[in-house]
């Protein structure tokens, strides 16, 4: 268990003491650095340091200091990622975040929210609505995942159809550079063109430009009402022409969720409605704004599938709503029972792609003797498109493996893109260079250059790593 | 090589961190190895079984990170609720300080306040009586609250550390006097040890209660502690013991059914017992009052409490044994328009048993939280069926110098039909 005697990092302790860091947010026992190199992916490497930093001054100590020993950083919020995006190596440093969870300021006239990275974006949308305000982001996560991680992530959820992804929200940054010094960006202008936008730059990085220190977001007036109903429809093909269908006729969903007919059977039984036989595809949809607004947009989803529509329940009350999310909630659960192991992934394709993508993830499924469940967020074309096998058997880990080359290769063809909303990270750079051509990926990578030319920040995500290189 | 016993539930965390959305320990110190996601990580890759850790290994001991994480708990299963994987947490967590036990042996103050607790007839009523006595020497009223502060700088006690009066009679000693010659139904009451030596009164009203409702409260003196606080220090042979000795009395009044209880975490520990005796049902008196709640509604009538009320869910009530719509029933009867929900009604209030004690800082930013909550709700009263919620409110309110008082839901209800008998 014990390790030989670091001194870079023993030196780095002091320096780092001696400007100000107390011992408790220096974390250098082993097991306690060991609760710091995992996330949702099941991926584990121990940081050879853990730094929980307090404030903006701190990060920047914390990275002026490891500059001067060229060590690795590795920013942390809540590691809930999907894509390994906080995986640390074992020469790096972590720099946990999770301290830094001060909201600074609403400002209600602005309608804008200085918040600290730490900040969990679900305490963030609790604060603001207390005021009547609005944060709309909305990963799955949301009730422990930071806002940092969301920005750097640039995560988006079920509400982006109407509402956009993080991104859209973010007004302005403070930051940390790999040397240590902190840049600003952005401001409380809704219009605001001098210069380069480095806002949206750092947006989505990963964590491989700068440590993110301060946000302003953009908020929204609350709204006032919501209607949630479920739909079901005899094929997939049906379900994307209505959902069509709903914006030709301006109803203008929050949300649309979408279930297809390996989810509808992992779910169907103890729901608390009875689907029909013949449902093949289920749609999830909630329509918000003002009352009159929501009543007459409801009116018309009802009007417009009467006929075409195998089911159509509307929520008359809260309860019935949450009845009505039920199959979705329970669909992460369920289909664990399925298999032992699932492959994840969060493709997406412009929304007219979606009963093709379908389509071809079903042949591609009969391809390789392994079931691939789909649903996810049919009004902005993320899919989850899981693969369900047994790890542990050698020839479905081999077709498991190839199925993901092929998602991969599907979902590109159809305009698509490798990650609506997980980001790439470690786990799916390897395929990275299928999406972007080497002049593009170039491009990216001088960006990377010019802000940390010695590769310290975060390094071995998004673009593909030598031994990505080796596996293909 | 031994299969450590809880591989297999540790396989099942994924490690997604839905548990940082809930745990109030992670949720003050930003720490992972706070959270359950981490500790379980530590216990997976530091386990006496597996990593020669071994009882008889002196100089290995336990690191002390390891230590520090599995301590910091409150045993409140948030994260137990909140897990889509349904690992049981508290369990490996209560498993693991078991091991620390074994190799370090228990702490000397619990060591002696358990066997105090274990000798439940004599010495641990003659200690408290004593104390009722010498307390004033120490302690002092509060002006607003029920309770005691201190009056002299004690260790381990600041001047807003609330303890409880201890009582001069306790509940034995009132039902001594009261014994019943009724015709009524009998029911098997479990008083817990706060109520029968600190809070005797609530053991007196839901008596009370019942008897309204004609049913009448047997309550052996043979009961012992339900075993919760030993099973939480990981002194696992204490927990058997007593959890054998409230069974033997069961099993000797195994003509009664019903065991009631008015304490959280007495009814949680109660339902986990591995023998009760068969047709033997565990009743939270919340859960007893809604299986009679046609009677209630009728005895309780027009008659409403005055004054604005609001609810806390002990998390051994709420998550322990999943009650959570038969308490705000009962205070919705008593209170009517005047119950109100407060914002996070599900979120700990940092007590956990000894919690309180050993961690005053971190059970106090927890304890402020809910304070602040409280406030906001405007109510005069929070309500909570489990008297180590009561105490750690009532200190909530001296610290945040707020008015509301804490009240069992069975008080309340005690007063609203005694003042119909006036």
């Amino acid at each position: 268990m014990t390790e030989p005697v670091n001194p870079i990092r023993n030196q780095f302790i002091e320096e780092l003491k001696t400007s100000g860091f107390t011992s408790k947010q220096i974390i250098v026992a082993d097991e306690s650095r060991a609760c710091y190199g995992y996330d949702a992916t099941r991926q584990s490497a121990d940081p050879m340091l853990v730094l929980l930093p307090e404030n903006g001054p701190q990060v920047e100590t914390a990275l002026r200091l490891a500059a001067k020993k060229e060590l690795k950083i590795f920013p942390r919020g809540a590691a809930s990622g999907m894509s390994g995006g906080s995986i640390p190596s074992s020469d790096g440093i972590i720099i946990s975040l999770t301290r830094m969870k001060r909201i600074l300021e609403i400002d209600q006239e602005n309608m804008i929210a200085t918040v600290e990275p730490g900040v969990v974006t679900g305490e963030l949308q609790e604060e603001v609505s207390r005021l009547g305000l609005f944060y709309p982001p909305d990963p799955a996560s949301l009730a422990f995942s930071t806002i940092g991680g969301n920005v750097a992530e640039n995560a988006g959820g079920p509400r982006a159809v109407k509402y956009g992804v993080t991104a859209d929200y973010v007004m302005g940054l403070e930051a940390v550079l790999i040397n240590g010094e902190t840049i600003k960006c952005g401001n409380k202008c809704i219009k605001s063109v001098s210069g380069y936008d480095l806002t949206s730059l750092l947006v989505g990085s990963e964590g491989t430009l700068a440590v993110i220190t301060k946000i302003l977001l953009k908020l929204l007036p609350a709204p006032e009402a919501v209607k949630t109903s479920l739909l079901a429809f005899p094929s997939m093909t049906a379900a994307a022409h209505a959902i069509n269908n709903m914006f030709k006729n301006q109803i203008e969903p929050s949300t649309i969720e979408f279930l297809d007919h390996h989810s509808i059977n992992a779910v169907r039984d103890g729901l608390p409605f009875t689907l029909p036989k013949e449902a093949d595809t289920v749609l999830l949809v909630e329509i918000d704004g003002t009352t009159p607004s929501v009543l007459l947009q409801s009116q018309k989803l009802k009007e417009l599938f009467k006929d075409d529509a195998l089911l159509l329940i509307e929520a008359q009350n809260e309860s019935e709503r949450a009845q009505l999310w039920t199959a979705r909630r329970r669909l992460s659960p369920a289909i664990a029972n399925l298999a032992p192991h699932k492959i994840n992934e969060d493709i997406a394709v412009p929304r007219a792609a979606i009963p093709d993508v379908i389509a071809r993830l079903e042949k591609l499924s009969e391809k390789i003797a392994l079931p691939i469940v789909c649903f996810g967020h049919a009004g902005d074309g993320n899919i989850h498109v899981n693969v369900m096998l047994d790890k542990d058997d050698p020839d479905q880990a081999r077709r498991g493996h190839q199925a993901i080359d092929e998602i991969f290769t599907i979902t590109l063809e159809l305009g698509g893109t490798l990650s609506g909303e997980h980001g790439i990270g470690n786990t799916k750079s390897a395929y990275f260079d299928k999406e972007w051509s080497p002049t593009t990926i170039a491009a990216m990578k001088s960006i990377k250059q010019a802000f940390d030319p010695d590769n310290r920040l975060n390094p071995g995500k998004i673009f593909p790593t030598q031994e990505d290189l080796q596996c293909q | 090589m031994t299969t450590f016993p809880w591989q297999q539930e540790l396989n099942k965390c994924v490690k997604c961190g839905a548990c940082m959305a809930v745990c109030p320990i992670y949720r003050q110190t930003g720490r992972e190895e706070m959270v359950a996601r981490g500790k379980l990580n530590l216990i997976e890759r530091i386990n006496p079984e597996e990593s020669g850790y071994k009882k008889s290994n002196a100089q290995d001991a336990l690191p002390p990170g390891w230590i520090e994480a599995v301590d910091n708990c409150l045993l409140c299963c948030s994260c137990e609720e909140n897990c889509s994987k349904g690992v049981k947490i508290t369990d490996i967590i209560a498993d693991a300080r078991h091991w620390q036990t074994e190799k370090q042996g228990l702490n000397p103050i619990k060591k002696s306040a358990f066997s105090l607790l274990k000798n439940q007839v004599f010495s641990l009523p003659r200690f408290l009586k004593a104390g009722s006595f010498l307390q004033w020497l120490l302690w002092r009223r509060l002006p607003r609250h029920s309770g005691l502060v201190r009056r002299l700088p004690l260790p381990g006690f600041d001047d807003k550390t609330v303890i409880p009066a201890l009582p001069k009679q306790h509940l034995d000693d009132y039902l001594k006097r009261q014994q019943s010659t009724m015709n009524l139904k009998p029911v098997l009451y479990f008083p817990g040890c706060a109520t029968r030596y600190l809070y005797p009164q609530m053991g007196l009203d839901l008596i009370y209660v019942l008897a309204q409702l004609g049913f009448q409260t047997v309550m052996p003196q043979e009961l012992n502690c339900c075993g919760m606080v030993t099973w939480g220090a990981g002194d696992q042979n204490s927990n058997q013991e007593l959890q054998q000795r409230n069974l033997e009395v069961f099993r000797k009044h195994s003509e009664i059914k019903e065991i009631v209880t008015g304490c959280a975490s007495c009814g949680h520990a109660l339902k986990e017992y591995d023998e009760l005796p068969e047709d033997c049902k565990i009743l939270d008196i919340s859960e007893f009052l809604f299986l009679h709640r046609d009677k209630l509604e009728e005895l309780v009538g027009a008659k409403k409490l005055d004054k604005k009320i609001t609810y806390h869910d002990p998390c051994h009530l709420r998550k322990g044994q999943e009650i959570t719509s038969q308490p705000r029933w009962l205070l919705k009867l008593i209170a009517g328009e005047n119950f109100v929900e407060m914002r996070h009604p599900e979120r700990c209030c940092g007590a956990g048993g000894t919690f309180g004690l050993s961690h005053k800082e971190l059970s106090r930013e927890i304890l402020a939280e809910k304070a602040r909550d409280t406030d906001d709700s405007g109510a005069e009263i929070i309500a909570s069926g489990c008297p180590g919620c009561l105490l750690q409110l009532t200190e909530g309110a001296v610290v945040a110098e707020s008015k509301w008082q804490a009240e069992h839901p069975i008080s309340l209800l005690a007063d609203l039909l005694r003042k119909d008998v006036r």
